[in-house]
């Protein structure tokens, strides 16, 4: 399948500062890649890169088999940048017309009916809407044309839970239809109906790559037993599917990688006369393959 | 619709609020300036003796060449175009100059249109066009203004003085080719500074840096001119200033020059080298 981004040893430094380093990176045709890491960890910059604001200090990158400085290549990719400015006078309507005339292919109804069904009023000056109406038309304009990649810079940020459900389903439906979507973000719940794969960047190198099967295997359930009399927590450390055991007070907190039989059977025989179970969310997960890395 | 017509139209439709309001501000004080001639052409006439003004008071006058503010050309250049009009011109090209790329490249914009199908080059040349045409506009109109008030204030009617030793001398009212020569002289000298605030722009990026560094050429241009009519130690960088040129010449009075020809040249340099400084450059993010 060909690549629609494709990076080489794509590195950005700025004095002793590498904001991305070494980058190597294939999304293909079709696929929806997110790439996960914290704020400052070099995924805006890897996108400004893409699109050639700024020139990479090493290696090169190619968008749908094109530089990302040719007009051409760029008429097919929408872009939400992390936070759009648009000049002062501009409506939305305004910026619909304007950087929509810009490219070959403006469909005019696609863009009403993303108006629609963002709910925005496209004849207020774009420097006077909210955080989020200001998504809003960035979300529009990016998707407006019809593109073949979308490169998505924090596309949720400031959005309402419903709107974020919104932008998620225009998302599944775009993949559908055969683009490709390149998004960042720092929050993996958001990504995870939509994502293939998953790229985590930490401190501008890229650390892991996982589909998100593989990133859902990764997630360990808590158990939390309780009891009547303090129970040590050596009493489970040969439970094989116990991962870890920790003390509050009559409780015992066990962290299981495997099946829950044999440890249920073990609460039982112990006289367990609580049990609460807590599957950790995908955030959490995130927070701890970044944890890892860094001790690494 | 090519792009580049595009970004031009649309950078000239971003600014027709302010360029509307700069065109009135100077029409206005273009008229009211001419409204005086016929009270104050005579009380400007004992500056132009000399015995209250030493050199520099008169170089910052435009007085330099001896010209009689009692007679109409002579009023309209040491009230309006030694002074008012190119300085309020100079003003509108260094905030033109700076928001052709440094302003919209520092608050984010200039991305977003570069994410488009648009190329730098593109963008540059674009706006620099649409920079030039804006100036070029408000300084027609504020001719334009001037012609129609010269008939309302006298200033078409030519003026005799009588010298002491019983000669007279019969100077000439302001025609429209006058206003036309020191109005494009004007926009000239304002042309030069708007390309060196378009070449700060377009090399940093930056709008703070972009209005300080070519107010300060500006300004600094002006300043060394007049400190050199104190001192002829500093007359050799004089060179660097137009208001060297544009106050000797004296366009409205004496017709074009060819030194009208250095700030064209100054700012086609300009435009080429900030364009190319601003191919090869990262973009400033917001």
């Amino acid at each position: 399948m060909p690549a629609a981004i494709e990076t080489r040893n794509l590195t950005k430094q700025w004095g002793d500062l590498k904001a991305v380093d070494k980058l190597d990176l294939v999304v293909n045709e079709g696929e929806c890649y997110a790439f996960l890491g914290r704020n400052g960890s070099g995924k805006s910059t890897t996108a400004r890169m893409l699109l050639d604001f700024i020139r990479p200090t090493g290696g090169s990158s190619e968008l749908l088999g094109g530089s990302g400085s040719d007009p051409d290549i760029r008429a097919r990719v929408g872009y939400l940048p992390g936070d759009l400015n648009l000049p002062r006078t501009m409506t939305g309507r305004d910026a619909f017309n304007y950087f929509g005339g810009l490219r070959p292919s403006g469909e005019s109804d696609v863009r009403d009916s993303l108006v629609e069904r963002f709910g925005l009023d496209p004849t207020r000056p774009v420097r006077e809407l909210s955080t989020g109406n200001r998504r809003k038309v960035g979300l529009i304009l990016a998707f407006m044309n019809n593109p073949e990649l979308l490169i998505l810079d924090e596309p949720t940020s400031g959005l309402d839970p419903v709107l974020q459900e919104e932008f998620r389903d225009l998302l599944a439906e775009r993949k559908a239809d055969g683009a490709t979507i390149w998004l960042t973000s720092h929050v993996m719940a958001e990504v995870a109906r939509v994502a293939d794969r998953v790229g985590l960047i930490n401190e501008g190198k890229l650390v892991k790559e996982l589909t998100f099967e593989e990133l859902r295997h990764q997630a360990t359930t808590e158990i939390t037993f309780g009891f009547a009399e303090p129970v040590p927590p050596s009493a489970f450390e040969d439970v094989t599917s116990v991962a870890a055991v920790t003390q509050d007070g009559v409780d015992l907190v066990l962290s299981l990688n495997g099946p829950v039989g044999a440890v249920l059977k073990r609460a039982a025989e112990l006289d367990a006369i609580r049990v609460e179970t807590e599957q950790n969310d995908l955030d959490t997960i995130f927070i701890q393959l970044l944890s890892g890395e860094e001790q690494s | 619709m090519s792009a580049t017509l595009s970004v031009y139209r649309r950078w000239i439709r971003d600014r027709r609020l302010s360029t509307v309001s700069w065109t009135l501000g100077i029409v206005v004080i273009i008229v009211a300036t001419a409204a005086f001639y016929p009270s104050l052409g005579s009380t400007t006439a004992s500056i132009a003796d000399g015995s209250d003004s030493g050199e520099a008071m008169s170089s910052l006058l435009g007085l330099s060449s001896g010209i009689d503010p009692s007679t109409p050309l002579g009023y309209l250049w040491i009230s309006l175009y030694a002074n008012i009009v190119p300085w309020t011109l100079m003003a509108l090209g260094v905030a033109l100059g700076t928001a052709a790329i440094a302003s919209d490249e520092d608050t984010g914009a200039l991305e977003y249109l570069l994410s488009g199908p648009v190329t730098r080059t593109q963008v540059a040349f674009a706006r620099f066009a649409a920079a030039v045409s804006v100036l070029l506009l408000v300084s027609f109109l504020s001719g334009l203004s001037m012609v129609l008030s010269l008939p309302f204030f006298d200033l078409t009617e030519s003026v005799t003085t009588t010298a002491p030793d019983g000669s007279s001398t019969t100077a000439p009212g302001a025609t429209v080719g006058d206003i036309a020569t020191g109005t494009f002289s004007s926009f000239a000298v304002a042309l030069g500074l708007t390309g060196i605030a378009f070449l700060i722009g377009a090399a940093t990026g930056r709008k703070g840096i972009t209005l300080g560094g070519a107010s300060a050429v500006g300004i600094g241009g002006y300043v060394l001119y007049t400190l050199s009519s104190m001192t002829s130690s500093l007359d050799f960088l004089t060179w660097l200033s137009p208001w060297r040129w544009y106050v000797d010449d004296v366009m409205l009075i004496n017709g074009l020059t060819w030194d009208v020809t250095l700030p064209f040249i100054t700012a086609t340099l300009c435009l080429l080298i900030g364009w190319q400084a601003f191919l090869h450059r990262d973009l400033q993010s917001s």
